[in-house]
């Protein structure tokens, strides 16, 4: 396997809240290579903005960060604020889940395209402008040179996520972190942005984090793949695995959750009862356990022993973090 | 552009309209008032023969409808009271003619204005500046001391009288230190320094009683902007904090304090009559207050008029400039 451009270790997010200490992510492992697609599944609450925020160095100051970031072989966490951003949407870059707030509604997209590249080139604000036409029209909007001089709220909600995809690239970066990018568009439009996706990381070999829960878009292009669920790591392994071997009992509900047109119809179809805890309301035991279908064959441990990734059967590094050894038959 | 255009033509249709239903109103509440201008005019002993001269020569002996009409007709043909050598012009735009004074109201206004505008317009860059900076910073150390401080500051500007601390800057800086000329106005053509000289003390009193309500607006709408998806998206861009919260921060926040501004300055430029009274100038305030004393009807109509031509005239400024600085606005 190729070089990982962005490696994490451990990586731990904790708020300092009125309510108290709020442990966002609790310790989770990933990494992605240069072409690569690693997608980070989970429901909501999970951790998984969170954790792209905390490799972004973009928390509020409420949160303590620990752990490892590593680009290239070089740690970012501590990183001087200045030297980090240097690093920030040049070297990584993130693309929001709702375009149109994430984009300053009083400045024109091709001014907030440009600003992205001035900040980490010098170069006059004309040259920065052509540059963010050039870009514009990279990803698919058309007649770009007109319509870097409209404002966001001028745009559909598909264009409007080209512009964020374009504010991303505009500084060729090695990694794009793209937070749930089609969640707020309708499915036509999703399928283009997604293809937009994966054609700039074809031309460019960017490392792409994919974060999404539609598993859907997932099977189709991930490499590896990431359950997180209550702020830790559920299963990881590459996309075959968890498709075809998945160990842990939550991969296997989001997997019944998921609409299959491949497979006909299960009997029964099994979508996960319950909601996930709130960060660290589980202290002991496996965080899934209130919601899971096989702790009756585990028994006591479910309750008192915290499950750690474990390897599993698959391809390279297929883990899960679940006492059940073997993988699960579906319970019917 | 034409949309614009349109807008501003409109609302200057309105303008006029309104101005005219004012001029009605204004007319009609002061010369309903029992107190006759001929009678203070005719002198004493006042034979009823010569009042009716008077009345007659200040065509006070007209319908009240007949006053109206001439008084409009004035404002755009000047007007002319008795004849031959004893006449008295007043020239278009004739707002009213003061016989106490012997001075058509326009040249009376005009005379006071250039001390209103100083007071006013050096106050108001003076609080817009301390009240934004103070607001911004407020907002950044939001529940730790400095803002506490800020908003304790705006707490007592608000809830002091300008008088009051009028009175106590000239005692402290006038008598006591002896830093400051404690009253009257020179001219800035006879001499800027004097003139600014002469400024500075109304100019900070009312800087620091007015910054009040810009901390506190510029506090609430930072903290609200500050929050907003796109400040973290110009953070990931790589932006440096004083961008984040100048360039994208305090951008959004600032229609509203636009707002704030020009309804302020516009009342103000009427006459800051308390201000005027303590520091003893001699401006549009001052000018209204002594009118109202004497019974000048002439005078109080003009002033008050104009006054509330201000108002109206900042107001369409407001809504121009809002049409401005928010394209949600004015590319619909
Ligand atoms: N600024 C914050 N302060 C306190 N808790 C936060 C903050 N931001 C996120 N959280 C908590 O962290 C957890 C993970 O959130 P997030 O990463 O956004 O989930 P998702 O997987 O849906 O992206 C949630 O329980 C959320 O309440
Ligand atoms: S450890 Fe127990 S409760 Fe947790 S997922 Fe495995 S079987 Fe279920
Ligand atoms: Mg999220």
């Amino acid at each position: 396997m190729a070089e990982p451009v962005l490696e994490v270790h451990d990586l731990r997010v904790t708020f300092d809240t009125e309510g108290g200490l709020v442990p966002a992510v609790d310790g989770i492992d990933f990494s992605v290579a240069a072409g690569q697609t690693l997608a980070i599944v989970g429901e909501s609450g999970s951790g998984k903005s969170v954790s792209s925020a905390a490799v972004m160095g973009i928390l509020p100051s409420n949160a303590e960060v620990k752990g490892e970031v590593l680009l290239d072989g070089r740690e970012l966490v501590g990183l001087p604020s200045d030297e980090l951003r240097k690093i920030r949407g040049n070297d990584i870059a993130l693309v929001f889940q709702d375009a149109l707030s994430a984009l300053n509604p009083y400045y024109t997209v091709g001014w907030q395209v440009a600003e992205a590249y001035r900040l980490h080139h010098d170069v006059s604000k004309k040259a920065a402008f052509q540059r963010a036409i050039e870009l514009l029209d990279k990803v698919g909007i058309p007649d770009a040179a007109r319509r870097a001089k409209s404002y966001p709220h001028e745009f559909s909600g598909g264009m409007r996520q080209r512009v964020v995809i374009a504010m991303a690239l505009v500084n060729d970066p090695r990694v794009l972190i793209a937070d749930e990018p089609t969640t707020a568009l309708d499915v036509t439009v999703q399928a283009q942005i997604m293809q937009l996706l994966a054609d700039v990381q074809e031309e460019f070999g960017t490392a792409l984090v994919l974060i999404s829960h539609d598993l859907g878009v997932v099977a189709e292009v991930a490499d590896d793949v990431l359950v997180m669920y209550a702020g830790r790591a559920a299963e990881r392994g590459t996309v075959r695995d968890l498709f075809h071997r998945a160990a842990h009992p939550y991969s296997l509900g989001l997997l019944g959750a998921m609409p299959r047109i491949d497979v006909p119809p299960r009997p029964r179809l099994t979508t996960i009862p319950g909601s996930p805890p709130s960060p660290g309301s589980i202290k002991t035991g496996c965080p899934f356990q209130p919601r899971c279908a096989y702790t009756e064959r585990v028994g006591e441990r479910c309750i008192t022993e915290r499950p750690e990734l474990t390897p599993r059967p698959g391809e390279g590094d297929h883990e899960a973090a679940c006492h059940l050894g073997r993988r699960p038959e579906a319970v019917v | 552009m034409p949309d614009i255009l349109w807008f501003i033509i409109r609302r200057l249709l309105a303008t006029v309209l309104v101005m005219l239903a004012l001029s009605l109103a204004v007319y009609l509440i002061f010369y309903a008032i029992p107190a006759d201008p001929a009678h203070l005019a005719c002198g004493k002993p006042c034979t009823p023969d010569r009042l009716e001269q008077a009345r007659h020569f200040m065509q006070l002996d007209q319908s009240t409808i007949q006053q109206y009409l001439n008084f409009l007709k004035g404002i755009f043909a000047g007007r002319t009271f008795g004849e031959g050598a004893a006449a008295v012009h007043c020239n278009a735009p004739c707002f009213g003619y003061s016989f106490p004074l012997a001075r058509p109201v326009t040249t009376l206004i005009l005379d006071r204005l250039p001390v209103t505008a100083s007071i006013a317009v050096g106050a108001a860059v003076l609080w817009l500046i301390i009240g934004v900076s103070l607001g911004v910073v407020a907002a950044l150390n939001r529940g730790r001391p400095l803002d506490r401080l800020a908003v304790g500051v705006a707490l007592i500007g608000v809830s002091t009288p300008s008088f009051l601390l009028g009175l106590l800057a000239i005692l402290v800086f006038g008598f006591w230190l002896n830093m400051v000329p404690v009253n009257g106005y020179v001219p800035f053509s006879e001499s800027p320094v004097d003139w600014a000289w002469h400024l500075v003390t109304p100019w900070l009193v009312l800087a620091v009683l007015q910054a009040a309500s810009y901390i506190r607006l510029t506090r609430a709408q930072m903290l609200e902007e500050l929050n907003l998806d796109h400040i973290t998206t110009a953070r990931a861009k790589g932006a440096g904090e004083a961008r984040v919260v100048v360039t994208h921060g305090l951008r959004g926040a600032l229609v509203p304090i636009v707002t704030l501004f020009g309804l302020d300055l516009g009342g103000l430029l009427g006459g800051a009559i308390l201000t005027e009274k303590v520091f003893s100038m001699q401006g549009l305030g001052e000018l209204l207050i002594s009118a109202v004393g004497q019974l000048d009807v002439a005078v109080v109509v003009g002033v008050t008029l104009f006054s509330a031509f201000l108002i109206i005239v900042a107001n369409l400024v407001v809504d121009i400039v809002h049409g401005a600085l928010d394209p949600r606005v004015s590319h619909g």
